[in-house]
């Protein structure tokens, strides 16, 4: 094993340890009230897994996009209500490549959608920000809003203090923070807003939102696969476990199929993107996951039968968050359409140089 | 948790691999551009002078020792050619078997004679090996098979019969599955894997037409065949185990999801600068599909590529069996797609590619997911590993 890789299951291990000790079936149901669970994060603040992949230099605890990926699966194994993604993977991102210091605590990211521009004006001092992010996920319990705007023909980015904006709140399917950010005239000093850094794209964040919710996805589909392995050898019906069933059997074979491929790709994605060659690599990791998700969903309920819909199990958090982020950050059918218009315009002679390309 | 610990970011082909794919598009380019060769899709056709050629490059046995004939390079480089063949449904029946299962299975369990026999000539394109597993009564319970082998001075008798053998008819030897001791409660045991010539006396050959009237599976009747014992394939008795050894090279590789490959392709060329959402998500949903089960696929490679290193290796079997249950209904859903998108008749008789491709891969559709393990066959084996209760 060399450094890396004994670096990386070092943090692993953390990571299973913490979120087996912090975030239980109560944590993540309270959540639905709350937003979210201040002491996970606490904890997840404590041992720096919030800025890994964030270098050391501007405020993290350094590491790669691998890492930072490899802990969001487990983030979404365990459903964690906590805006791990936004913190280390994209805003720490934006920040640290605009050659800009991270700031403390929980952030929050925008604008969601490519299509939905912030732009500013510019004033003596600074900046006078005017526009709304809507569904911005944890908004509302962030220390600050780390947004991507234009002024002057160029993308700038700020971190904003929540307090200056009217925040209406909202939330995702899985009861997670969706909220609609408005910013009335918002000023911003010159010193809190540094121009976006080489491929700090609003494209780009999008991109990397999407990859985030993939990795996320992955997480939870381990835990739906494996909460109905669990079930199906538990669950006794006509005098056996419903495991030896071949109904069931095949069902749960599918279902493995999925999570199989959808990991294949979304961590293909994480890797081509770590090498800077992302290419149609994280289109493909969104549009797998999200067909994951609806395949897997629908077999992990279909084995658990009623009790898999209770609010006192813990399956559904998994699969709500499933259906949640299928849509967030681009759904499989706007990545597949961005994906397909990519080999349709690039020809059909460059079909199988693309499709290998992407990984070289 | 399937694939639990490979590492998907880090799996880069070497510069090797990637030079070599180049090669390999030029040399099929000009197969192509030349008319020598001509793609048909759903099962791979015996060309016995495009197997020379392909020899004469060094792309069969490539992974296999140079004193039988290989040339030493790795797994992800065979991989490379493997996929680009497939890219454009080369015709690749007369090595395919040979090279992927059978000269593997030399390797690992034949004597030094065999192995000089068979891999020099299977490396040059000249020998074209068949499966002598299924049986009338024997398909997915292949441990099941009957027919069986009486010791006698010098070798054994075979009596029996097989059934679905690509390419018995074109094919010089075939691996017999049968049964050299009888079933004596472990049915697992007595079962021998013995090297006929399918040119010997006692075998006789029966084509099954395909439903479109190809003619590649066949019914091969062994009666009295004699084989000499120096054509028993590793140790008498250990068939069941060296099977199931060469079932995970057989699961594993993109032949498993890329038959239809050339349908796609034409598919795209058919939407020409196509605009429409609707064609734009079916490509996209294709090429996410193809890249998830090429990416698992490229995993099991690059633990075959370990193991070469001499490595330790996962046994990645049940991952194979996910690759082929995947990837068969993938092959599928290129056909179902290119059925919706362009609304043309099929024709078998077509000068078009496209529309021919679509023919052949409508014949082709029922039996991805029957060779080669079925679905539910594969599915069991999956979730068997899984939870563990059979």
């Amino acid at each position: 094993m060399n450094e890396t890789e004994d670096i990386r299951s070092m943090l692993v291990d953390a990571a299973n340890r913490i979120f087996a000790d912090h975030c239980d079936q109560a944590c993540v149901e309270q959540a639905k009230q709350s937003g979210w669970s201040p002491s996970l994060w606490r904890v997840l603040e404590d041992a720096q897994i919030t800025r890994v992949s964030v270098p050391e230099e501007r405020g993290g605890a350094g590491g790669s996009l691998g890492d930072i990926a490899a802990l969001l699966r487990i983030a979404g194994r365990y459903c964690a209500p906590v805006p791990l993604a936004e913190t280390a993977m994209l805003a720490g991102w934006m920040l640290a490549a605009s050659c800009a210091e991270v700031p403390e605590g929980p952030l929050a990211v925008g604008p969601m959608h490519r299509d939905e521009p912030l732009a500013a004006d510019r004033t003596a001092g600074g900046f006078t920000l005017s526009g709304r992010v809507t569904r911005m996920p944890w908004a509302r319990m962030a220390r600050r809003l780390v947004v991507l705007f234009e002024a002057d023909g160029a993308d700038w980015i700020a971190c904003v203090d929540p307090a200056r904006c009217t925040i209406r709140a909202g939330a995702n399917v899985a009861w997670e923070p969706r909220d609609d950010v408005r910013f009335d005239a918002v000023s911003i000093p010159a010193a809190d807003a540094v121009r976006a850094g080489p491929g700090v794209t609003r494209a780009a964040l999008h991109a990397r939102g999407a990859l985030a919710r993939a990795v996320l996805m992955i997480g939870a589909l381990d835990r739906a696969l494996d909460l109905s392995i669990d079930y199906a050898r538990t669950r006794v019906q006509f005098g056996r476990p419903i495991v030896k069933f071949q109904a069931i059997q095949q069902e749960i074979a599918r279902f493995a199929d999925e999570v199989a491929a959808a990991a294949a790709s979304a961590m293909a994605a994480v890797g081509a993107l770590e090498r800077g060659v992302p290419g149609i690599a994280i289109g493909c990791a969104k549009v797998r996951a999200g067909e994951a998700a609806h395949a897997g969903s629908a077999i992990a309920h279909q084995v658990h039968a009623a009790i898999g819909v209770t609010q006192e199990y813990v399956l559904h958090h998994a699969t709500l968050r499933l259906q949640a982020w299928r849509s967030e950050y681009g759904s499989e059918v706007e990545w597949a359409e961005r994906v397909g218009a990519t080999l349709i315009d690039a020809g059909a002679d460059q079909l199988w140089p693309l499709l290998t390309d992407s990984v070289a | 948790m399937l694939f639990g610990d490979v590492d998907f970011s880090t799996l880069v082909l070497p510069d090797a691999a990637v030079r070599l794919r180049a090669e390999v598009r030029a040399f099929l380019a000009d197969e192509l551009g030349s008319g020598r060769i001509v793609p048909h899709l759903g099962h791979a056709q015996f060309d016995a002078e495009f197997a020379r050629r392909v020899g004469e490059r060094g792309w069969i046995g490539m992974t296999w020792p140079k004193r039988y004939g290989g040339h030493e390079r790795s797994y992800l480089e065979r991989f490379v050619v493997t996929e680009e063949m497939l890219a454009v449904s080369a015709p690749c029946a007369t090595f395919w078997v040979a090279d992927r299962q059978s000269g593997p299975a030399f390797l690992r369990y034949g004597t030094e004679q065999q192995k000089q026999t068979f891999l020099p000539r299977i490396a040059r394109g000249e020998w074209c090996f068949a499966l002598g597993m299924s049986e009338p009564n024997s398909g997915s319970d292949l441990a099941s098979v009957r027919t069986r082998a009486e010791k006698v001075p010098g070798g054994w008798r075979v009596n029996g019969q097989k059934i679905w053998t690509s390419w018995a008819h074109e094919a010089n030897t075939f691996f017999c599955l049968c049964r050299t001791s009888p079933d004596e409660g472990d049915r697992h045991k007595g079962l021998s894997q013995l090297i006929v010539d399918l040119k010997s006396p006692g075998v006789t050959i029966r084509g099954i037409r395909f439903m479109n009237g190809a003619h590649h599976f066949n019914e091969v009747f062994l009666d009295n065949v004699f084989v000499p014992d120096d054509m028993v394939l590793g140790e008498v008795g250990a068939g069941w185990k060296q099977v199931t050894g060469e079932l995970a090279l057989e699961r594993s590789g993109p032949e498993r999801f890329m038959t239809t490959f050339p349908l796609f392709t034409e598919l795209v060329r058919r939407l020409g600068r196509s605009t429409d959402p609707r064609a734009r998500q079916t490509i996209g949903q294709l090429a996410a599909r193809f890249d998830a089960l090429r990416r698992m696929a490229l995993a099991i490679a690059f633990e075959f590529a370990r193991g070469q290193e001499g490595g330790a290796v996962k046994d990645l079997g049940t991952e194979a069996s996910l690759v082929k249950d995947l990837g068969t209904f993938f092959e599928r859903e290129i056909t179902d797609a290119a059925r919706l998108l362009i609304d043309i008749e099929p024709r078998p008789d077509a000068d078009d590619a496209f529309e021919r491709y679509l023919a052949e891969c409508i014949y082709a559709a029922p039996i991805g997911t029957i060779r080669g393990g079925t679905t539910q066959v594969l599915r069991t084996i999956i979730s068997r590993k899984l939870t563990g209760v059979a």
